[in-house]
């Protein structure tokens, strides 16, 4: 596998959405690729930020209440 | 989301002992699953709400419906099954008909046309760990999520805040798999260019000509 391959599948990969064959030939080749592996690195770091800054928000007590109360009556 | 305590029976002090529990009632049935199925996905409903309306008075309305109608047909929905996908798919529909038009104006993109921006490329000099991420506070995230365009926005948040995988993603939009693919390839690219120029202009990192 080549560079631009690798980086064609690296989301798929690190999604874990990826065929098993492909899978063991990215792995392969980030194993053995620097700047691969570097950019994998960089990309799940990404995305654990993206997700742990945009979860922070959650549902205002408020509007929960009134879903409650809206529901069961309480 | 914590369930709601019954309020409890109270046992009589004299008299009888109390015969065996009585069954549950349908209602109690449903209420119960109800809370443990669907109502622990409160938060992601207001998030994924929360960025596609772009307002928190449409988020709370959309959601609340959302919630009365996943109510009303939960009858429908198959116990143990996917309750967040189900959930949210009734969330985006409730959105497309009734808020889009009010709230926001679908852009088109053409996908090619989005210029290519590997972020990495960029930095993995100076900060190859993306240190510069760590300085960027939640809401200027949000912020930067919320100049993406819609289809990159909500594919966004459906597969990278909210963990759907590309198949649910792709039945949530209604939208090929391959599609979800491409949408999360450029939309990561874009929203990682956003947050790359946010820490270049507030001086968390220097700006390297690729």
């Amino acid at each position: 596998m080549k560079c631009r391959e690798c980086l064609e599948h690296l989301y798929e990969f690190l999604d874990r959405e990826i065929t098993p064959e492909l899978e063991q030939e990215v792995r392969e080749h980030i194993e053995g690729c620097e700047p691969c592996a570097g950019t994998a690195e960089f990309e799940t770091l990404y995305l654990k930020f993206v997700q742990a800054s945009c979860r922070a928000q959650g549902v205002p007590p408020e509007l929960k209440r009134r879903i409650l109360h809206e529901l069961f009556g309480e | 989301m914590r369930p709601i305590a019954k309020p409890g029976r109270a046992r009589p002090l004299f008299g009888p002992m109390p015969g065996p529990t009585p069954a549950p009632t349908p209602v109690d049935a449903k209420r119960e699953s109800f809370e443990r199925e669907a109502l622990v996905h409160l938060d992601a409903l207001y998030r994924v709400a929360r960025r596609l309306t772009g307002n928190s008075a449409d988020a709370d309305d959309l959601v609340q419906e959302t919630i009365l109608k996943a109510y009303r047909a939960w009858d429908q929905y198959e116990q143990g099954t996917n309750a967040k996908g189900w959930l949210l798919t009734i969330l985006r529909n409730a959105f497309i008909n009734e808020y889009r038009r009010r709230v926001r104006h679908p852009e088109t993109v053409d996908i090619d046309a989005i210029e290519p921006f590997a972020v990495f490329d960029r930095v993995q000099d100076d900060d190859p760990q993306g240190k510069f991420f760590d300085r960027i506070v939640d809401d200027e995230v949000l912020r930067a999520v919320d100049q993406l365009p819609e289809s990159f926005r909500e594919t966004v948040v459906l597969s990278d805040v909210e963990g759907m995988s590309y198949q649910d993603v792709a039945k949530i939009l209604g939208v090929p798999v391959g599609t979800v693919k491409s949408r999360l390839f450029r939309g990561r690219q874009l929203l990682q260019k956003q947050l790359y120029d946010y820490a270049v202009t507030n001086g968390y990192i220097k700006r390297k000509d690729g």
